[in-house]
């Protein structure tokens, strides 16, 4: 087995009117849990796709296990799960997943066994109910979402791409999800997953690669892109109404680069060679009760909002961050 | 190809399995015999319908030709409540009588009014008005009873008795038609006729009704992003092919089906026809031989690879069932005008026309079997048709691949013609 379960190599993608992806190059560790993190419209599913042989590279070459990404006998190995999801909706569930089987080359009695266990492993299948024989419409949501799980992983694949998988997510079915990522490293296979939810790829991934605009940003281990970013940030929390007071302190460019505000609670990054102490005196002075005043490693959405808005312009960094708020409740 | 095989599965099980099959199915061929059965039925009971006895005669003859047209309307002198009403009238009054008839009709008391008078009496002229005017059984019916009473006229005047002239006028003809081709006499000329009819319209419906099975099944794939995940598991030209002929193996059992049960029906036909009373018509069904199967097959599957092909392409290129409609209308056109011409190809199957709808792809899956049916095709013809269907097919699964593969991960808004043309130019 070679060491990277993913390697490409300067790969460009363009379609009509547009660069897709622009020259990226990037190595995904076999049996490593690996966010591909950036904007909408970054080049994520594009990607994905190309990792997928879905669409071929205008240039650049991808390996997949140290094979040409093209090789037929790669998707055997593979497991996917498409950002929108979605099933034959007027069939039955298990002839579903068994037909997703058949494409991955499962043999039939093989899957029926398969199926089995996975039905009864995310409780579709209990001794009053076998959700197995419904229709697929007939199902929750959260159900459907199960079973495309299940069509996922049925072949039991080395390497499972996962474009958005939160997205729509119950917490229950989230949780579940994580249990699973988590045990699939634990079985040395290697798990991709694109997300804009920071918290889950700070939490989930060994490494993660930002890109946008369709090219990389930043790669690496997360703790090593934490490292990097260095230990300037301050996590502060202050009780009361001094919050107005503490804002015109956090507007002072000489002393901070850029501060997170989330009313109560803000992240601060300091200018270069800026003094915390400083800071600290002068929130105290402004007559603000400080709840919490620690220095942190800066979190992966401090990173990825920082790098990502070098690169965006302004309306698209605005719309972004926006999801952002909305999305980080969720984790 | 345990892939390919695995989707033309899928595709072939999950609509055989589906209520509208079975329905579509086995409620088929009762339908169609239904429709060759009910007319012949209907033909056979054209003693017309019970309105014509319940209609008034104007008899502004002077001579008592009402009455005796009233006997021969009923058919029967003895049976008086089949027998119009007999107005004489003079000449004069006639309009007047006239439009006193019309309110009696607009109130529905009557059905209608015959007018006759001395034109009528010479056999020119005679004029009817009524509610049942456009039946056309019922008014030959009142013709037939006018010719009748004007020749028993006649035949009196020269001194012939009402007996005799009975015996005279009485000629059941059962005229019977047979069509002669180069290889014999095959069969009645109204079956082969209703029988190209059959094959051309059956060919016409399951191409209109898979094809559009199909599009609505790659518009599924797409909405649901199912064909994602199929794609990254096959190559998108297995997805397109294992689509087509599952479907258009579902298309072959539904046929096949019911041309059997079809067959068992007209077998059945003249017990059946028997039990309702109708006379029974000398109908033999046109003997087929098995290489004429065997083409019929051969243009009912390159037409549905042709048409299917084109409307899976159509299907992947759009977003919802709405745009696909529109989307699709071209198609529609093509195989709508195809069906505009089945008729005069029926008429006229060896005339230019037919000749050259039989050779192109468009419309040759359809016109040619019908010509098979009613005429012998020379075998050049038949030659080159299937040739110019093989590349029109070729032409057509090209285009609908490199389609296909681009369309189905476009989603937004529906692409133009040029963006389409684009995609055609892709590599991949």
């Amino acid at each position: 087995m070679t060491e990277y379960a993913i390697d490409i190599a300067n790969v460009t993608k363009r379609f009509a009117d547009h660069t897709a992806v622009r020259d990226l190059a990037l190595r995904v560790p076999t049996g490593s849990v690996y966010g591909l993190l950036g904007p909408n419209g970054a080049g994520k599913t594009t990607t994905i796709r190309m990792i997928l042989n879905i669409i071929a590279p205008d240039s650049g070459k991808i390996h997949i296990f140290g094979r040409p990404s093209n090789d037929p006998h790669l998707t055997q190995r593979l497991g996917y799960l498409p950002e929108e999801r979605g099933l034959y909706r007027k069939m039955q569930v298990r002839r579903v997943l068994k037909f997703l089987a058949e494409l991955k080359g499962v043999r039939g009695s093989d899957a029926d066994k398969r199926i089995d266990e996975w039905l009864e492993r995310l409780s579709l299948k209990t001794p009053e109910k076998d959700w197995g024989l419904a229709k697929i419409d007939e199902l929750s949501r959260g159900m459907q979402q199960k079973v495309q799980f299940i069509g996922t992983l049925l072949h039991d694949p080395d390497l499972v791409i996962l474009d958005e998988p939160f997205s729509g997510l119950d917490p229950i079915n989230a949780q579940a999800l994580k249990d699973t990522v988590v045990e699939l490293k634990h079985r040395g296979k290697t798990v991709i997953f694109s997300t804009h939810l920071m918290d889950n790829a700070e939490r989930l991934c060994d490494s993660v690669c930002i890109i946008a605009r369709g090219e990389k940003v930043l790669d690496g281990t997360v703790t090593g892109v934490k490292e990097e970013h260095g230990l300037r940030n301050v996590a502060l929390a202050i009780e009361g109404d001094g919050a107005s007071g503490v804002a015109d302190i956090l507007r002072d460019t000489s002393l901070v680069r850029r501060a997170d505000d989330s009313n109560r609670f803000f992240e601060i990054e300091l200018v270069p060679g800026a003094d915390p102490q400083v800071l600290l005196r002068r929130i105290i002075e402004s007559g603000a009760s400080v709840q919490r005043f620690e220095m942190i490693q800066p979190s992966l959405h401090q990173i990825f909002l920082q790098k990502v808005a070098n690169t965006v312009r302004p309306e698209e960094r605005a719309a972004w961050a926006h999801v952002e708020e909305g999305m980080s409740g969720h984790g | 190809m345990a892939k390919l095989w695995a989707i033309i599965k899928r595709e072939y099980l999950e609509r055989v399995r589906s209520k509208w099959f079975l329905i579509a199915t086995f409620f088929g061929p009762i339908f169609f015999s239904a429709i060759i059965i009910v007319p012949a039925w209907l033909a056979s009971r054209s003693k017309a319908t019970s309105d014509v006895y319940n209609t008034i005669i104007l008899d502004a003859t002077e001579a008592g030709f009402g009455q005796r047209l009233a006997v021969a309307i009923a058919g029967d002198s003895a049976n008086r409540s089949r027998m119009p009403v007999v107005r004489v009238v003079s000449p004069a009054e006639l309009t007047k009588a006239e439009s006193t008839a019309t309110r009696e009709v607009m109130r529905k008391e009557r059905t209608g009014y015959v007018v006759v008078n001395q034109q009528t009496m010479a056999g020119e002229a005679a004029r009817y008005a009524g509610a049942n005017a456009t039946s056309m059984a019922d008014m030959a019916q009142i013709k037939n009873a006018i010719r009748e009473t004007i020749l028993a006229t006649r035949l009196q005047q020269v001194g012939l008795d009402s007996r005799k002239m009975k015996e005279i006028t009485f000629i059941p003809l059962d005229f019977s038609t047979e069509r002669i081709t180069e290889r014999g006499r095959a069969g009645s000329g109204m079956a082969s006729v209703l029988f190209g009819f059959a094959i051309g319209f059956l060919l016409y419906m399951s191409i209109v009704v898979y094809g559009q099975t199909i599009m609505s099944g790659v518009l599924e794939e797409k909405t649901t992003r199912v064909a994602e995940v199929v794609m990254s598991s096959v190559p998108t030209d297995t997805l397109l092919a294992g689509k087509v002929l599952g479907v258009g193996a579902v298309g072959l059992t539904q046929q096949v089906i019911w041309i059997g049960l079809t067959y068992v029906m007209l077998k059945l036909r003249t017990p059946i026809m028997a039990k309702l009373g109708a006379p029974t018509m000398n109908f033999s069904l046109p003997d087929i031989s098995l290489a004429a199967a065997i083409l019929f097959l051969l243009f009912f599957l390159l037409g549905f690879i042709f048409y299917s092909s084109l409307y899976a392409a159509v299907g992947s290129s759009v977003n919802s069932e709405s745009e696909a409609r529109q989307a699709a209308s071209p198609l529609m056109i093509m195989i709508v005008s195809t069906g505009v011409f089945i008729q005069p190809v029926l008429l006229n199957p060896t005339g230019t026309l037919a000749k050259v709808l039989s050779l192109i792809p468009i419309s040759s899956p359809i016109i040619m079997p019908i010509r098979m049916a009613v005429t012998g095709v020379p075998p050049l013809e038949l030659a080159g048709s299937l040739i110019l269907l093989a590349i029109g097919c070729l032409a057509a699964l090209w285009l609908a691949s490199r389609i296909y593969r681009v369309g189905l991960l476009m989603y937004g808004k529906r692409p133009t013609m040029k963006e389409m043309a684009r995609w055609v130019s892709y590599a991949r």
